[in-house]
């Protein structure tokens, strides 16, 4: 059968390092370091990347390209307040000229208009490599709540032309969102029950009344417009107002306003990609963790029933979460959330380690953080599947007995592709660190005994996972030839929570993992 | 007394693109083929792919494949289906 493919081009522009770029009309680069950005104004790599280049233009010089009309141009450099020039591109003659593929598209020319570096799309790295050749500071935090990188859109003079009415594109990228409208029901309406008909899911919620939202805003600094993050599927701007009106609904004090402005930053992070996290037929709802401080400053429950109903904390700050996703991002569970079976999680998923009872390193800082830091991490789950052991006294039996839980993870017969989350209860927590067993012992333990025998798979070319058995490694368990269950050790997350009585711990699947699905995302709060 | 409410629904203006209209006929165009990359979408597209060009005597198709079906398509992907006068997008198992 004949197939045609064309190749698609990687190379970003035909202008290489030590070129000399095409004149720019109007300006003289003179013998200065200046870059050069092509954007479009309805590209969200472009605005995205406008703020960073703000912040290198203070010490460097930065020319803006516009490849759009001057209303679109006046419109995007007002909406993001560009401190640097920006020009039109008439015509589209130079953004030809350059022969460029996408936006944004940087050069960083030398004297004479050699170019001396260029990229297409956003990179923080690539930012900050370019400051620091334009002797300014780096520009890119890691958590400021933008992705590491983000590709960019097709150059205008590209583009097939199109018919049809062109509507505004959303502001993505700028600082500040539209003030939210305010709503009038009349007093012959029960509030509760127009709430309910008109906003969130399936609970009744709190009215977002103007006097709870103020005391709600009270507990934060920043400006109620500030847009904190363009929540997925729909990409709608969750503005600080917004968050607090879900705040309010799912029934949160206002301190907690610090956990929801880096949590929604969190969540809408590209590596949890919870656009397919809220879309899939799948399972998974984001499950929060809370680690440091924080826990006991708004009391979040770890100990008994950490995953249940007796926190306010954990279940209005998941229930919020869940809020923000449906309204603001407009995955709703009778639309575009998919989900077959659904999670009860999908209401409110969020624990708090019981770090007091981890004999080991908290689970935020094995992600990178100091033990007081709060931190706030987010995992793309499945429910919880409990693991009852309480006859074994050692760290291997304790550990056996998850493992046969591990290796049911997404279905028996799949491996690799997927990862866990170990809740040990304090009780097997102890078990095992009373035998001088360090974390990464036990994780090394888990991967070394999870796997799913040889066996399963004989006679089953169709099931699910039989397909893939040439990727997996073949491991001895207990003298049987298995497939090993992980791709590494680090595939097992291990944290600790629950009540001290119970020798209960718990095993949660994770949805599509790795690049290619879902990354766990941790951030400071 | 009538209760005044923050709308706490997103208000983002959507960009809403018009579907294209219907092409005509088959004959001579050229088919884009998406594969999402879920299991089992390059048997149906096979299929497709013989009944167009048997049946429709379409020109030409094009094959191209998500690397995940767990994110949109990349910009390279969409690249390469541009100038297509139609696409089938294979979605599940």
């Amino acid at each position: 059968m004949q197939r045609y493919t064309r190749k698609f081009a990687k190379s970003d522009t035909v202008l290489d390092i030590g070129q000399t770029a095409p004149p720019i009309p109007g300006l003289d680069l003179g013998n200065d370091l200046a870059l050069i950005v092509f954007f479009e104004t309805d590209c969200p790599t472009c605005r995205l990347a406008v703020p960073y280049l703000n912040k290198l233009a203070l010490g460097a010089r930065v020319i803006g390209i516009s490849q759009d009309d001057q209303a679109a141009t006046n419109q995007f450099t007002q909406q993001l307040a560009t401190v640097f020039p920006v020009q039109r591109d008439s015509g589209l003659a130079l953004s030809r000229r350059f022969d460029l593929t996408f936006v944004p598209s940087l050069f960083l020319l030398g004297s004479g208009g050699r170019v001396l570096r260029s990229h297409f799309g956003f990179d923080k790295s690539v930012l900050n490599a370019i400051a620091v050749q334009m002797h300014c500071a780096p520009v890119a935090e890691e958590f400021d709540g933008a992705p590491q990188s983000k590709p960019g859109c097709m150059s205008r003079h590209l583009e097939p032309k199109v018919e049809g009415e062109f509507a505004p594109a959303a502001a993505i990228g700028s600082a500040r969102g539209l003030p939210a409208s305010a709503i009038e029901v009349p007093d012959v309406e029960d509030q509760f029950e127009y709430c309910f008909r008109t906003f969130g899911d399936a609970l009744p919620v709190i009215p977002p009344t103007l006097e709870r939202i103020a005391r709600m805003l009270s507990a934060v600094t920043v400006d109620r417009s500030e847009i904190i993050a363009r929540v997925p599927p729909c990409y709608g701007e969750a503005t600080v107002e917004k968050i607090a009106a879900n705040a309010v609904m799912a029934g949160c004090v206002p301190e907690m306003m610090r956990v929801l402005l880096p949590l929604v930053r969190a969540v809408c992070d590209e590596r949890l990609n919870v656009h397919g996290v809220q879309a899939t037929t799948h399972f998974a709802a984001p499950l929060v963790i809370i680690n440091g401080p924080i826990r006991n400053e708004l009391g979040f429950a770890y100990r008994q029933n950490a995953f249940s109903n007796v926190a306010r904390a954990n279940s209005t700050l998941g229930r919020a979460l869940q809020l923000i996703l449906v309204n603001i991002g407009g995955a709703r569970p009778d639309g575009i959330d998919m989900s077959t079976l659904g999670n009860p999680g999908k209401f409110c998923y969020c624990i708090a380690e019981h770090e007091e009872a981890n004999p080991w390193e908290p689970f935020h800082v094995e992600r990178g953080f100091q033990p007081q830091q709060s931190a706030l991490t987010i995992f793309a789950a499945e429910a919880p599947h409990g693991v009852s052991e309480h006859t074994a006294r050692t760290p291997e039996q304790v550990l056996k007995s998850i493992s046969y839980a591990l290796a049911t993870v997404w279905t028996y017969r799949a491996c690799l592709g997927y990862e866990a989350l170990v809740v040990l209860a304090p009780e097997h927590a102890r078990t095992i660190h009373r035998a001088g067993w360090i974390k990464q012992q036990a994780r090394d333990f888990l991967f070394e005994n999870t796997g799913v025998p040889v066996r399963a798979y004989e006679n089953a070319p169709d099931a699910e996972g039989s397909q893939l058995v040439s990727k997996y490694k073949e491991i001895l368990i207990d003298g049987e030839r298995c497939y090993q269950k992980f791709r590494s050790p680090d595939s097992i997350r291990i944290m600790v929570a629950g009540g001290t009585a119970g020798k209960f711990s718990a095993v949660i699947g994770s949805w599509a993992a790795g690049p290619r699905g879902s990354e766990m995302v941790t951030y400071p709060i | 007394m009538a209760i005044r409410l923050i709308n706490p629904m997103s208000e983002t203006p959507v960009k809403v693109a018009p579907p294209p209209e219907r092409l005509p006929t088959l004959h001579g165009k050229t088919v884009g083929l998406l594969d999402i990359s879920k299991a089992g979408g390059s048997l149906f597209l096979d299929r497709l792919e013989t009944l167009l060009r048997e049946r429709f005597q379409v020109a030409s198709v094009v094959r191209v494949m998500k690397p995940t079906f767990a994110k949109p398509a990349p910009v390279g992907i969409i690249e390469q289906l541009r100038g297509v006068d139609a696409v089938v997008e294979a979605l599940a198992d």
